[in-house]
Protein backbone atom coordinates (compact mmCIF):
# COMPACT_ATOMS: atom_id res chain seq x y z
CA UNK A 1 0.00 0.00 0.00
CA UNK A 2 2.97 2.32 0.32
CA UNK A 3 2.73 3.31 -3.32
CA UNK A 4 -0.56 5.03 -2.48
CA UNK A 5 1.19 7.38 -0.13
CA UNK A 6 2.68 9.76 -2.62
CA UNK A 7 -0.13 11.27 -4.65
CA UNK A 8 -3.75 10.27 -5.20
CA UNK A 9 -6.95 11.56 -6.76
CA UNK A 10 -8.06 11.61 -10.34
CA UNK A 11 -6.74 14.95 -11.51
CA UNK A 12 -5.99 15.19 -15.16
CA UNK A 13 -2.29 16.04 -14.90
CA UNK A 14 -1.33 19.60 -15.65
CA UNK A 15 -4.81 20.85 -16.52
CA UNK A 16 -7.32 23.14 -14.91
CA UNK A 17 -10.97 23.30 -15.80
CA UNK A 18 -11.40 26.94 -14.99
CA UNK A 19 -14.83 26.25 -13.49
CA UNK A 20 -16.53 29.56 -12.72
CA UNK A 21 -18.96 30.29 -9.90
CA UNK A 22 -21.91 29.44 -12.18
CA UNK A 23 -20.49 25.99 -12.89
CA UNK A 24 -21.01 24.83 -9.30
CA UNK A 25 -24.36 23.52 -8.13
CA UNK A 26 -25.54 22.56 -4.66
CA UNK A 27 -25.63 18.78 -4.48
CA UNK A 28 -22.67 18.09 -6.79
CA UNK A 29 -20.45 15.35 -5.38
CA UNK A 30 -17.02 13.86 -5.94
CA UNK A 31 -14.91 11.23 -4.23
CA UNK A 32 -11.10 11.24 -4.07
CA UNK A 33 -8.60 8.76 -2.74
CA UNK A 34 -7.41 6.35 -1.52
CA UNK A 35 -4.69 8.16 0.38
CA UNK A 36 -2.54 5.93 2.60
CA UNK A 37 -1.05 7.53 5.72
CA UNK A 38 2.67 6.75 6.04
CA UNK A 39 5.37 7.03 8.69
CA UNK A 40 6.93 9.72 6.48
CA UNK A 41 3.69 11.72 6.72
CA UNK A 42 3.91 11.66 10.50
CA UNK A 43 7.57 12.66 10.55
CA UNK A 44 7.12 15.41 7.96
CA UNK A 45 4.01 16.87 9.57
CA UNK A 46 5.61 16.85 13.02
CA UNK A 47 8.65 18.67 11.60
CA UNK A 48 6.51 21.18 9.68
CA UNK A 49 4.05 21.99 12.46
CA UNK A 50 6.43 21.71 15.39
CA UNK A 51 3.70 19.88 17.30
CA UNK A 52 5.69 17.11 18.99
CA UNK A 53 3.21 16.29 21.78
CA UNK A 54 3.77 12.69 22.98
CA UNK A 55 0.47 11.68 21.33
CA UNK A 56 2.25 12.09 17.98
CA UNK A 57 5.12 9.71 18.75
CA UNK A 58 5.62 6.03 19.37
CA UNK A 59 4.12 2.91 17.84
CA UNK A 60 0.50 4.04 18.43
CA UNK A 61 1.07 7.64 17.33
CA UNK A 62 -1.92 9.72 16.31
CA UNK A 63 -1.33 12.22 13.54
CA UNK A 64 -1.92 15.89 14.32
CA UNK A 65 -5.54 16.83 13.61
CA UNK A 66 -4.72 19.42 10.93
CA UNK A 67 -2.91 16.73 8.99
CA UNK A 68 -6.39 15.58 8.00
CA UNK A 69 -7.35 19.07 6.83
CA UNK A 70 -4.12 19.27 4.86
CA UNK A 71 -4.59 16.02 2.98
CA UNK A 72 -8.30 16.77 2.49
CA UNK A 73 -7.26 19.97 0.70
CA UNK A 74 -4.75 18.00 -1.35
CA UNK A 75 -7.31 15.37 -2.33
CA UNK A 76 -9.77 18.16 -3.20
CA UNK A 77 -7.20 19.87 -5.42
CA UNK A 78 -6.42 16.51 -7.03
CA UNK A 79 -9.99 16.29 -8.30
CA UNK A 80 -9.26 19.08 -10.77
CA UNK A 81 -12.55 20.90 -10.17
CA UNK A 82 -10.88 24.11 -9.05
CA UNK A 83 -8.91 26.02 -11.62
CA UNK A 84 -8.04 29.56 -12.56
CA UNK A 85 -11.30 31.07 -11.30
CA UNK A 86 -10.48 30.48 -7.63
CA UNK A 87 -9.68 33.83 -6.01
CA UNK A 88 -9.03 32.60 -2.47
CA UNK A 89 -9.97 30.39 0.44
CA UNK A 90 -12.32 32.08 2.93
CA UNK A 91 -12.86 29.73 5.86
CA UNK A 92 -12.68 26.20 7.23
CA UNK A 93 -15.00 24.78 9.89
CA UNK A 94 -13.79 21.42 11.00
CA UNK A 95 -14.49 18.55 13.40
CA UNK A 96 -12.22 15.67 14.34
CA UNK A 97 -14.22 12.46 14.78
CA UNK A 98 -11.63 9.68 14.94
CA UNK A 99 -7.85 9.51 15.28
CA UNK A 100 -5.68 9.12 12.17
CA UNK A 101 -2.74 6.70 12.43
CA UNK A 102 0.05 5.51 10.17
CA UNK A 103 -1.32 2.78 7.92
CA UNK A 104 -4.83 4.24 7.67
CA UNK A 105 -6.26 4.55 4.17
CA UNK A 106 -8.43 7.61 3.69
CA UNK A 107 -10.95 8.81 1.12
CA UNK A 108 -12.50 12.23 0.64
CA UNK A 109 -16.18 12.83 -0.16
CA UNK A 110 -16.85 16.32 -1.49
CA UNK A 111 -20.32 17.84 -1.64
CA UNK A 112 -21.17 21.35 -2.77
CA UNK A 113 -23.57 22.65 -0.11
CA UNK A 114 -23.84 26.38 -0.77
CA UNK A 115 -23.31 28.73 -3.73
CA UNK A 116 -23.87 32.41 -3.03
CA UNK A 117 -23.03 35.31 -5.33
CA UNK A 118 -21.51 38.31 -3.57
CA UNK A 119 -23.18 41.73 -3.69
CA UNK A 120 -20.61 42.85 -6.26
CA UNK A 121 -22.06 40.23 -8.56
CA UNK A 122 -18.89 39.24 -10.39
CA UNK A 123 -17.85 36.53 -7.95
CA UNK A 124 -19.40 34.09 -5.53
CA UNK A 125 -18.75 31.97 -2.48
CA UNK A 126 -18.83 28.20 -2.98
CA UNK A 127 -18.96 26.10 0.19
CA UNK A 128 -17.73 22.53 0.00
CA UNK A 129 -18.59 19.92 2.63
CA UNK A 130 -15.56 17.65 3.00
CA UNK A 131 -15.82 14.26 4.66
CA UNK A 132 -12.64 12.32 5.24
CA UNK A 133 -13.47 8.65 5.81
CA UNK A 134 -11.55 5.46 6.33
CA UNK A 135 -11.78 2.39 4.12
CA UNK A 136 -14.50 1.02 6.44
CA UNK A 137 -16.70 4.02 5.65
CA UNK A 138 -16.37 5.62 9.10
CA UNK A 139 -16.08 9.41 9.17
CA UNK A 140 -12.64 10.42 10.42
CA UNK A 141 -12.83 14.18 10.00
CA UNK A 142 -15.37 16.47 8.37
CA UNK A 143 -16.28 20.06 7.88
CA UNK A 144 -16.92 22.80 5.41
CA UNK A 145 -14.61 25.17 3.63
CA UNK A 146 -15.54 28.09 1.39
CA UNK A 147 -13.76 29.49 -1.62
CA UNK A 148 -14.25 32.77 -3.44
CA UNK A 149 -14.66 32.04 -7.14
CA UNK A 150 -14.91 34.39 -10.12
CA UNK A 151 -18.21 34.50 -12.01
CA UNK A 152 -18.80 34.83 -15.77
CA UNK A 153 -22.17 36.55 -15.43
CA UNK A 154 -23.72 38.91 -12.89
CA UNK A 155 -26.86 37.09 -11.78
CA UNK A 156 -29.73 34.77 -12.54
CA UNK A 157 -28.72 32.11 -10.02
CA UNK A 158 -31.33 29.36 -9.44
CA UNK A 159 -33.09 29.79 -6.04
CA UNK A 160 -34.24 26.16 -5.57
CA UNK A 161 -31.32 25.13 -3.36
CA UNK A 162 -30.36 28.52 -1.94
CA UNK A 163 -31.64 27.38 1.48
CA UNK A 164 -32.30 30.12 4.01
CA UNK A 165 -32.42 32.98 1.49
CA UNK A 166 -35.28 35.27 0.53
CA UNK A 167 -35.39 34.12 -3.14
CA UNK A 168 -35.55 30.50 -1.93
CA UNK A 169 -38.34 31.32 0.54
CA UNK A 170 -40.28 33.15 -2.18
CA UNK A 171 -40.07 30.10 -4.44
CA UNK A 172 -41.09 27.93 -1.48
CA UNK A 173 -44.14 30.04 -0.66
CA UNK A 174 -45.23 30.01 -4.31
CA UNK A 175 -45.30 26.21 -4.13
CA UNK A 176 -47.27 25.85 -0.86
CA UNK A 177 -50.59 24.11 -1.24
CA UNK A 178 -54.06 24.71 0.13
CA UNK A 179 -53.35 22.28 3.00
CA UNK A 180 -50.73 24.65 4.37
CA UNK A 181 -53.27 27.50 4.37
CA UNK A 182 -55.79 25.28 6.16
CA UNK A 183 -53.25 24.06 8.74
CA UNK A 184 -52.44 27.64 9.66
CA UNK A 185 -55.94 29.12 9.35
CA UNK A 186 -55.89 30.19 13.01
CA UNK A 187 -52.20 30.98 13.28
CA UNK A 188 -50.46 34.32 13.66
CA UNK A 189 -46.69 34.25 13.87
CA UNK A 190 -43.35 34.01 12.13
CA UNK A 191 -41.52 30.86 11.09
CA UNK A 192 -37.83 31.32 10.40
CA UNK A 193 -35.89 28.74 8.41
CA UNK A 194 -32.13 28.54 8.89
CA UNK A 195 -29.49 26.73 6.89
CA UNK A 196 -26.07 27.18 8.47
CA UNK A 197 -25.81 30.95 8.97
CA UNK A 198 -28.49 31.79 6.39
CA UNK A 199 -31.90 32.58 7.82
CA UNK A 200 -35.16 33.72 6.31
CA UNK A 201 -38.46 34.52 8.00
CA UNK A 202 -42.00 33.78 6.81
CA UNK A 203 -44.47 36.21 8.37
CA UNK A 204 -47.73 34.25 8.53
CA UNK A 205 -51.22 35.47 9.38
CA UNK A 206 -54.30 33.21 9.16
CA UNK A 207 -52.70 30.87 6.66
CA UNK A 208 -51.36 33.60 4.39
CA UNK A 209 -47.65 34.33 4.12
CA UNK A 210 -47.60 38.14 4.34
CA UNK A 211 -43.89 38.54 3.77
CA UNK A 212 -40.68 36.59 3.23
CA UNK A 213 -37.86 38.63 4.65
CA UNK A 214 -34.47 38.32 6.35
CA UNK A 215 -36.02 39.28 9.70
CA UNK A 216 -39.30 40.57 11.11
CA UNK A 217 -39.60 43.44 13.61
CA UNK A 218 -40.58 41.23 16.56
CA UNK A 219 -38.46 38.25 15.61
CA UNK A 220 -39.53 34.72 14.78
CA UNK A 221 -41.96 32.63 16.83
CA UNK A 222 -39.45 29.86 16.33
CA UNK A 223 -36.45 29.14 14.12
CA UNK A 224 -36.12 25.75 12.46
CA UNK A 225 -32.52 25.15 11.53
CA UNK A 226 -30.07 22.61 10.19
CA UNK A 227 -26.72 22.57 8.49
CA UNK A 228 -26.74 22.87 4.68
CA UNK A 229 -25.92 19.17 4.25
CA UNK A 230 -29.09 18.25 6.16
CA UNK A 231 -31.19 20.57 3.98
CA UNK A 232 -29.64 18.87 0.97
CA UNK A 233 -30.60 15.46 2.36
CA UNK A 234 -34.11 16.78 2.99
CA UNK A 235 -34.60 17.70 -0.67
CA UNK A 236 -32.74 14.75 -2.20
CA UNK A 237 -34.16 11.78 -0.23
CA UNK A 238 -36.60 9.46 -1.98
CA UNK A 239 -39.38 10.29 0.54
CA UNK A 240 -39.89 13.40 2.63
CA UNK A 241 -37.53 12.66 5.57
CA UNK A 242 -38.42 15.74 7.65
CA UNK A 243 -39.77 13.85 10.69
CA UNK A 244 -36.93 11.34 10.62
CA UNK A 245 -34.35 14.14 10.54
CA UNK A 246 -36.18 16.07 13.27
CA UNK A 247 -36.47 12.97 15.49
CA UNK A 248 -32.77 12.29 14.98
CA UNK A 249 -31.94 15.83 16.12
CA UNK A 250 -30.61 16.89 12.72
CA UNK A 251 -33.14 19.74 12.60
CA UNK A 252 -33.17 21.85 15.72
CA UNK A 253 -35.54 24.50 16.99
CA UNK A 254 -35.01 27.66 18.98
CA UNK A 255 -37.83 29.85 20.23
CA UNK A 256 -41.35 28.69 21.04
CA UNK A 257 -41.16 24.89 21.10
CA UNK A 258 -44.89 24.43 21.60
CA UNK A 259 -45.73 26.44 18.49
CA UNK A 260 -43.15 24.38 16.62
CA UNK A 261 -44.85 21.16 17.70
CA UNK A 262 -48.23 22.64 16.84
CA UNK A 263 -47.01 23.28 13.30
CA UNK A 264 -45.72 19.73 12.75
CA UNK A 265 -48.06 19.09 9.82
CA UNK A 266 -47.45 22.52 8.27
CA UNK A 267 -43.68 22.11 8.49
CA UNK A 268 -43.94 18.72 6.80
CA UNK A 269 -45.78 20.48 3.96
CA UNK A 270 -43.07 23.15 3.87
CA UNK A 271 -40.53 20.35 3.47
CA UNK A 272 -42.63 18.94 0.60
CA UNK A 273 -42.53 22.34 -1.08
CA UNK A 274 -38.76 22.63 -0.53
CA UNK A 275 -38.35 19.25 -2.22
CA UNK A 276 -40.48 20.32 -5.18
CA UNK A 277 -38.53 23.49 -5.91
CA UNK A 278 -35.13 21.82 -5.45
CA UNK B 1 -61.48 -16.52 15.35
CA UNK B 2 -63.12 -16.21 18.71
CA UNK B 3 -63.07 -13.22 20.99
CA UNK B 4 -63.74 -13.02 24.71
CA UNK B 5 -63.93 -10.46 27.42
CA UNK B 6 -62.07 -11.97 30.37
CA UNK B 7 -61.80 -10.46 33.82
CA UNK B 8 -58.10 -10.02 34.52
CA UNK B 9 -56.69 -8.12 37.47
CA UNK B 10 -59.87 -6.21 38.04
CA UNK B 11 -60.94 -5.14 34.56
CA UNK B 12 -62.32 -6.64 31.38
CA UNK B 13 -59.71 -7.71 28.86
CA UNK B 14 -60.46 -8.21 25.18
CA UNK B 15 -58.69 -11.33 23.89
CA UNK B 16 -58.75 -12.78 20.36
CA UNK B 17 -57.92 -16.40 19.71
CA UNK B 18 -57.24 -18.05 16.38
CA UNK B 19 -56.70 -21.72 15.57
CA UNK B 20 -57.08 -25.00 17.38
CA UNK B 21 -57.13 -24.98 21.20
CA UNK B 22 -54.79 -27.96 21.24
CA UNK B 23 -52.18 -26.41 18.95
CA UNK B 24 -48.97 -24.89 20.40
CA UNK B 25 -49.96 -21.50 21.78
CA UNK B 26 -48.40 -18.18 20.76
CA UNK B 27 -49.15 -15.02 22.70
CA UNK B 28 -48.77 -11.88 20.54
CA UNK B 29 -48.26 -8.50 22.21
CA UNK B 30 -48.83 -5.11 20.60
CA UNK B 31 -46.85 -1.86 20.81
CA UNK B 32 -47.30 1.31 22.89
CA UNK B 33 -50.75 2.86 22.64
CA UNK B 34 -51.87 0.39 19.99
CA UNK B 35 -53.93 -2.82 20.14
CA UNK B 36 -54.12 -6.39 18.93
CA UNK B 37 -55.31 -5.06 15.57
CA UNK B 38 -51.59 -4.80 14.69
CA UNK B 39 -51.63 -8.62 14.43
CA UNK B 40 -54.80 -8.81 12.26
CA UNK B 41 -53.01 -10.21 9.19
CA UNK B 42 -50.49 -12.33 11.05
CA UNK B 43 -52.79 -14.01 13.59
CA UNK B 44 -55.10 -15.99 11.26
CA UNK B 45 -52.23 -16.85 8.91
CA UNK B 46 -50.09 -18.06 11.79
CA UNK B 47 -53.01 -20.12 13.12
CA UNK B 48 -53.30 -21.75 9.70
CA UNK B 49 -49.69 -22.84 10.14
CA UNK B 50 -50.66 -24.86 13.19
CA UNK B 51 -50.62 -22.54 16.19
CA UNK B 52 -53.16 -21.38 18.74
CA UNK B 53 -52.67 -17.62 18.42
CA UNK B 54 -53.75 -15.46 21.35
CA UNK B 55 -53.88 -11.70 20.83
CA UNK B 56 -54.90 -9.56 23.79
CA UNK B 57 -55.47 -5.82 23.98
CA UNK B 58 -53.42 -4.68 26.97
CA UNK B 59 -55.36 -2.79 29.68
CA UNK B 60 -56.52 0.62 28.44
CA UNK B 61 -55.86 -0.32 24.80
CA UNK B 62 -58.21 -1.26 21.97
CA UNK B 63 -61.34 -2.91 23.38
CA UNK B 64 -59.95 -3.66 26.85
CA UNK B 65 -61.08 -1.62 29.84
CA UNK B 66 -58.56 0.63 31.55
CA UNK B 67 -56.55 -0.84 34.40
CA UNK B 68 -58.27 -0.10 37.74
CA UNK B 69 -55.33 2.07 38.80
CA UNK B 70 -55.39 4.19 35.62
CA UNK B 71 -52.94 4.22 32.71
CA UNK B 72 -50.09 1.79 33.35
CA UNK B 73 -46.60 3.31 33.61
CA UNK B 74 -44.79 0.15 34.70
CA UNK B 75 -44.18 -2.52 32.04
CA UNK B 76 -43.79 -5.01 34.91
CA UNK B 77 -47.53 -4.62 35.55
CA UNK B 78 -48.21 -5.64 31.96
CA UNK B 79 -45.88 -8.63 32.35
CA UNK B 80 -47.76 -9.79 35.46
CA UNK B 81 -51.03 -9.26 33.56
CA UNK B 82 -49.78 -11.41 30.65
CA UNK B 83 -48.77 -14.19 33.04
CA UNK B 84 -52.24 -14.11 34.54
CA UNK B 85 -53.72 -14.31 31.03
CA UNK B 86 -51.53 -17.34 30.25
CA UNK B 87 -52.68 -19.05 33.44
CA UNK B 88 -56.35 -18.06 33.01
CA UNK B 89 -56.46 -19.51 29.51
CA UNK B 90 -54.45 -22.53 30.63
CA UNK B 91 -51.90 -22.01 27.84
CA UNK B 92 -49.26 -24.69 28.17
CA UNK B 93 -45.71 -23.67 27.32
CA UNK B 94 -46.72 -20.76 25.10
CA UNK B 95 -44.34 -18.80 22.93
CA UNK B 96 -44.49 -15.08 23.75
CA UNK B 97 -43.93 -12.67 20.87
CA UNK B 98 -44.02 -8.91 21.22
CA UNK B 99 -42.93 -5.71 19.56
CA UNK B 100 -41.61 -2.48 21.12
CA UNK B 101 -43.14 -2.31 24.62
CA UNK B 102 -44.66 -5.70 23.74
CA UNK B 103 -41.15 -7.02 23.09
CA UNK B 104 -39.89 -5.69 26.37
CA UNK B 105 -42.94 -7.11 28.16
CA UNK B 106 -42.24 -10.47 26.48
CA UNK B 107 -38.67 -10.39 27.83
CA UNK B 108 -39.98 -9.50 31.28
CA UNK B 109 -42.49 -12.39 31.18
CA UNK B 110 -39.61 -14.70 30.20
CA UNK B 111 -37.44 -13.35 33.04
CA UNK B 112 -40.26 -14.00 35.52
CA UNK B 113 -41.40 -17.40 34.29
CA UNK B 114 -39.13 -18.98 31.68
CA UNK B 115 -40.12 -22.43 32.94
CA UNK B 116 -43.71 -21.76 31.88
CA UNK B 117 -42.78 -20.67 28.33
CA UNK B 118 -41.52 -22.55 25.30
CA UNK B 119 -39.70 -19.53 23.80
CA UNK B 120 -39.74 -15.78 23.47
CA UNK B 121 -39.37 -13.48 20.45
CA UNK B 122 -38.77 -9.83 21.33
CA UNK B 123 -38.88 -7.41 18.40
CA UNK B 124 -37.80 -3.75 18.53
CA UNK B 125 -36.89 -4.01 22.19
CA UNK B 126 -33.73 -3.68 24.25
CA UNK B 127 -33.09 -4.14 27.97
CA UNK B 128 -32.81 -0.47 28.84
CA UNK B 129 -33.33 2.61 26.70
CA UNK B 130 -30.74 4.70 28.51
CA UNK B 131 -33.35 7.39 29.14
CA UNK B 132 -34.57 7.96 25.60
CA UNK B 133 -37.17 9.35 25.17
CA UNK B 134 -36.89 11.59 28.21
CA UNK B 135 -39.29 10.85 31.05
CA UNK B 136 -39.48 14.57 31.81
CA UNK B 137 -40.71 15.37 28.31
CA UNK B 138 -43.17 12.46 28.39
CA UNK B 139 -44.62 13.57 31.72
CA UNK B 140 -45.22 17.00 30.24
CA UNK B 141 -46.99 15.32 27.29
CA UNK B 142 -49.46 13.74 29.74
CA UNK B 143 -51.03 17.17 29.95
CA UNK B 144 -53.17 17.77 26.87
CA UNK B 145 -52.35 21.46 26.70
CA UNK B 146 -48.66 20.56 26.40
CA UNK B 147 -49.16 18.08 23.56
CA UNK B 148 -49.97 20.08 20.43
CA UNK B 149 -50.50 18.41 17.05
CA UNK B 150 -50.53 15.02 18.76
CA UNK B 151 -52.30 13.33 15.84
CA UNK B 152 -49.94 14.72 13.22
CA UNK B 153 -46.95 13.72 15.30
CA UNK B 154 -48.23 10.17 15.74
CA UNK B 155 -48.99 9.90 12.03
CA UNK B 156 -45.76 11.43 10.70
CA UNK B 157 -43.71 9.96 13.54
CA UNK B 158 -44.93 6.47 12.66
CA UNK B 159 -44.02 7.01 9.00
CA UNK B 160 -40.56 8.15 10.13
CA UNK B 161 -39.81 4.88 11.94
CA UNK B 162 -41.04 2.52 9.21
CA UNK B 163 -38.44 0.71 7.10
CA UNK B 164 -37.30 1.63 3.60
CA UNK B 165 -38.75 -1.60 2.26
CA UNK B 166 -42.37 -0.77 3.17
CA UNK B 167 -44.41 0.29 0.10
CA UNK B 168 -45.98 3.79 0.49
CA UNK B 169 -49.59 2.58 0.59
CA UNK B 170 -48.84 0.05 3.32
CA UNK B 171 -46.88 2.67 5.29
CA UNK B 172 -49.78 5.10 5.05
CA UNK B 173 -52.22 2.45 6.29
CA UNK B 174 -50.00 1.60 9.27
CA UNK B 175 -49.57 5.28 10.21
CA UNK B 176 -53.30 5.95 9.82
CA UNK B 177 -54.19 2.96 12.03
CA UNK B 178 -51.69 4.11 14.65
CA UNK B 179 -53.60 7.36 15.13
CA UNK B 180 -56.27 5.31 16.94
CA UNK B 181 -54.68 5.80 20.31
CA UNK B 182 -55.49 7.33 23.66
CA UNK B 183 -52.56 9.76 24.08
CA UNK B 184 -52.64 9.36 27.87
CA UNK B 185 -52.29 5.59 27.53
CA UNK B 186 -49.62 5.82 24.81
CA UNK B 187 -47.57 8.31 26.77
CA UNK B 188 -47.88 6.20 29.94
CA UNK B 189 -46.68 3.19 27.94
CA UNK B 190 -43.67 5.19 26.79
CA UNK B 191 -42.94 6.26 30.37
CA UNK B 192 -42.90 2.54 31.17
CA UNK B 193 -40.71 1.85 28.15
CA UNK B 194 -38.13 4.47 29.05
CA UNK B 195 -37.98 3.51 32.76
CA UNK B 196 -38.12 -0.27 32.60
CA UNK B 197 -34.68 -1.75 33.17
CA UNK B 198 -34.22 -5.46 32.42
CA UNK B 199 -30.42 -5.47 32.35
CA UNK B 200 -30.10 -7.48 35.55
CA UNK B 201 -32.99 -9.78 34.63
CA UNK B 202 -31.69 -10.98 31.27
CA UNK B 203 -29.60 -13.92 32.60
CA UNK B 204 -32.77 -15.31 34.20
CA UNK B 205 -34.29 -15.89 30.76
CA UNK B 206 -33.69 -19.61 30.29
CA UNK B 207 -36.21 -20.43 27.57
CA UNK B 208 -34.95 -20.09 23.97
CA UNK B 209 -34.97 -16.42 23.01
CA UNK B 210 -34.68 -14.42 19.81
CA UNK B 211 -34.20 -10.65 19.70
CA UNK B 212 -35.06 -8.94 16.43
CA UNK B 213 -34.47 -5.35 15.34
CA UNK B 214 -34.92 -3.54 12.04
CA UNK B 215 -31.96 -1.51 10.81
CA UNK B 216 -34.28 1.40 9.92
CA UNK B 217 -35.73 1.56 13.44
CA UNK B 218 -34.97 5.09 14.66
CA UNK B 219 -36.09 4.17 18.19
CA UNK B 220 -33.61 1.36 18.69
CA UNK B 221 -29.86 1.16 18.68
CA UNK B 222 -28.84 -2.15 17.12
CA UNK B 223 -25.82 -2.38 19.44
CA UNK B 224 -28.03 -2.16 22.53
CA UNK B 225 -30.21 -4.98 21.20
CA UNK B 226 -27.11 -7.10 20.50
CA UNK B 227 -25.86 -6.31 24.01
CA UNK B 228 -29.16 -7.55 25.48
CA UNK B 229 -29.09 -10.73 23.38
CA UNK B 230 -25.56 -11.49 24.53
CA UNK B 231 -26.72 -11.51 28.13
CA UNK B 232 -29.48 -14.05 27.57
CA UNK B 233 -28.06 -17.58 27.59
CA UNK B 234 -28.10 -18.94 24.03
CA UNK B 235 -30.21 -16.10 22.62
CA UNK B 236 -30.25 -15.30 18.92
CA UNK B 237 -30.19 -11.81 17.48
CA UNK B 238 -31.38 -10.84 14.01
CA UNK B 239 -31.07 -7.46 12.30
CA UNK B 240 -33.68 -7.02 9.57
CA UNK B 241 -32.56 -4.92 6.60
CA UNK B 242 -34.98 -2.25 5.44
CA UNK B 243 -37.35 -2.83 8.35
CA UNK B 244 -38.32 -0.30 11.00
CA UNK B 245 -40.06 -0.40 14.36
CA UNK B 246 -43.07 -2.57 13.43
CA UNK B 247 -41.92 -5.80 11.70
CA UNK B 248 -45.28 -7.61 12.03
CA UNK B 249 -47.04 -4.75 10.25
CA UNK B 250 -44.28 -3.90 7.79
CA UNK B 251 -43.29 -7.31 6.45
CA UNK B 252 -45.60 -8.91 3.90
CA UNK B 253 -46.17 -12.55 4.88
CA UNK B 254 -44.75 -12.04 8.36
CA UNK B 255 -46.52 -15.22 9.57
CA UNK B 256 -44.02 -17.30 7.58
CA UNK B 257 -41.10 -15.36 9.03
CA UNK B 258 -42.36 -15.77 12.58
CA UNK B 259 -43.15 -19.44 11.99
CA UNK B 260 -39.53 -19.90 10.90
CA UNK B 261 -38.18 -18.19 14.01
CA UNK B 262 -40.46 -20.22 16.29
CA UNK B 263 -39.39 -23.47 14.60
CA UNK B 264 -35.70 -22.54 14.99
CA UNK B 265 -36.19 -21.84 18.67
CA UNK B 266 -37.88 -25.20 19.15
CA UNK B 267 -34.85 -26.95 17.76
CA UNK B 268 -32.56 -25.12 20.18
CA UNK B 269 -32.41 -26.73 23.61
CA UNK B 270 -33.05 -24.33 26.45
CA UNK B 271 -29.90 -23.28 28.24
CA UNK B 272 -29.56 -24.97 31.59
Amino acid sequence: MTDLGERTGSAPPGTTTGRSFEDFAVGERWTAGPRAVTADDLAAFTRLSGDDHPLHAGPDAILQGPFGVAIAMGLLQGLGIHGDAVLGLLDTHWAYRRPVRVGDVLFLDVTIVRCRRTSRGDRGVVTRHLRLRDDGGETVQEGTTSALIAARTTGGDPPGRAFGTVPWAEALVARLDHGFTEDLATWDGTVALRSGDDEVALRIYRGRVLETVARTPRGATFVLGADPLTWLELVESADNPFMRLAMAGRFTVTGDGYEYLRLTGALHRLADAAREIA
Amino acid sequence: MRADYLTLRGSLAFVEQHGDDTAPPVLCLHTAGQSGVQWRHVAPALAARGYRVVVPDLPGHGRSEPAPGGPVQDLGEYAAWCLELIRTLGLRAPAVVGCSIGGKIALDVAARASDELSRVVAMAADAHTGGRPSAKGLRRELSDVAAPARTDRTHLGTLAVLGRSVPPARAELIATMHRREDPTVSTSDLLGWTAHDLRESLPRITCPAHLVVGDDDLWLDVDRVRWAAERIPGARCTVLAGVGHYPMEEIEGFDAVLDGWLAELTSVPAAS
